[in-house]
């Protein structure tokens, strides 16, 4: 087939999307290393590090997301980039959702005291 | 259509992950999947953006009357939870939709986190008022 009349940078937007994503985490990630420790001592170390390397996961599927997109979109019934995306999403959506259950401990612990 | 082709990439499809999204239909123009990618994205990066001014409320300590100050932060939490959730719910259900050529699925979860927002405000301005 041949190439789509408009590919209109798909492939660099959703690599941005992610890099957006990944660098809001990293972002956070640091803010947390500097307002959790008082409060949660090495738990909260230990808490900005795991965020760090959540972002380097995401920053590393912009990578890839970029090569995938591309390669789908220059043959368009080659669906190999796609297929596994849900596996990704379901792994980031996962990640969020520890990171939102673990604040809502964190939140409640310490208006608790 | 040859029986060889029904067991081709296409029975391959049908196994993907998740299930409920490509056991049936047909995929959608590429850009449409990366738009639906790119909107799941939008959703991640909402709900994290939630969860962190909530965080942020109780860790900075903010100067407003415990309960209330307690009350926001969980309510924005609880929205940072549902922004997530929507995140997989849409995508999925958007997914579904472009591949069965059906009509775009509306809301989701998109009137609880509102009103999440909406108690968040009112919250503030009591603070701010007390």
């Amino acid at each position: 087939m041949t190439s789509p009349a408009d590919p209109g940078l798909q492939a660099e937007r959703t690599s941005l999307a992610w890099r957006r994503t990944a660098l809001s985490v990293a972002v956070g990630s640091l803010v947390g290393l500097r307002i959790l420790p008082p409060q949660l001592g090495p738990l909260g170390y230990a808490v900005s590090a795991l965020g760090l390397v959540w972002s380097l996961d995401l920053a590393l599927t912009a990578r890839r997301r970029y090569r995938d997109g591309s390669r789908v979109l220059r043959a368009r019934d080659a669906m190999d980039g796609r297929a596994v995306v849900a596996p990704t999403l379901a792994r980031t959506a996962g990640a969020a959702a520890v990171v939102a259950l673990a604040a809502l401990a964190f939140v409640v612990v310490v208006a608790g005291t | 259509m040859t029986a060889e082709e029904d067991d081709g990439p296409m029975a391959e499809d049908r196994g993907r992950f998740p299930r409920s999204v490509f056991e049936e239909g047909e995929d959608p123009d590429p850009r449409f999947s990366l738009a639906n990618e790119r909107t799941f994205l939008a959703w991640i990066r909402t709900g994290l953006a939630f969860v962190a001014a909530g965080v942020a409320v109780e860790a900075l300590q903010l100067p407003l009357t415990a309960w209330l100050r307690a009350t926001i932060s969980v309510l924005l939490v609880l929205a940072g939870i549902a922004a997530t959730a929507q995140a997989w719910l849409a995508w999925v259900r958007t997914e579904r939709a472009m591949r069965r050529l059906a009509p775009l699925p509306s809301s989701g979860l998109k009137l609880p986190i509102a009103l999440l927002l909406g108690l968040v405000g009112l919250a503030v301005v009591v603070g701010l008022l007390l």
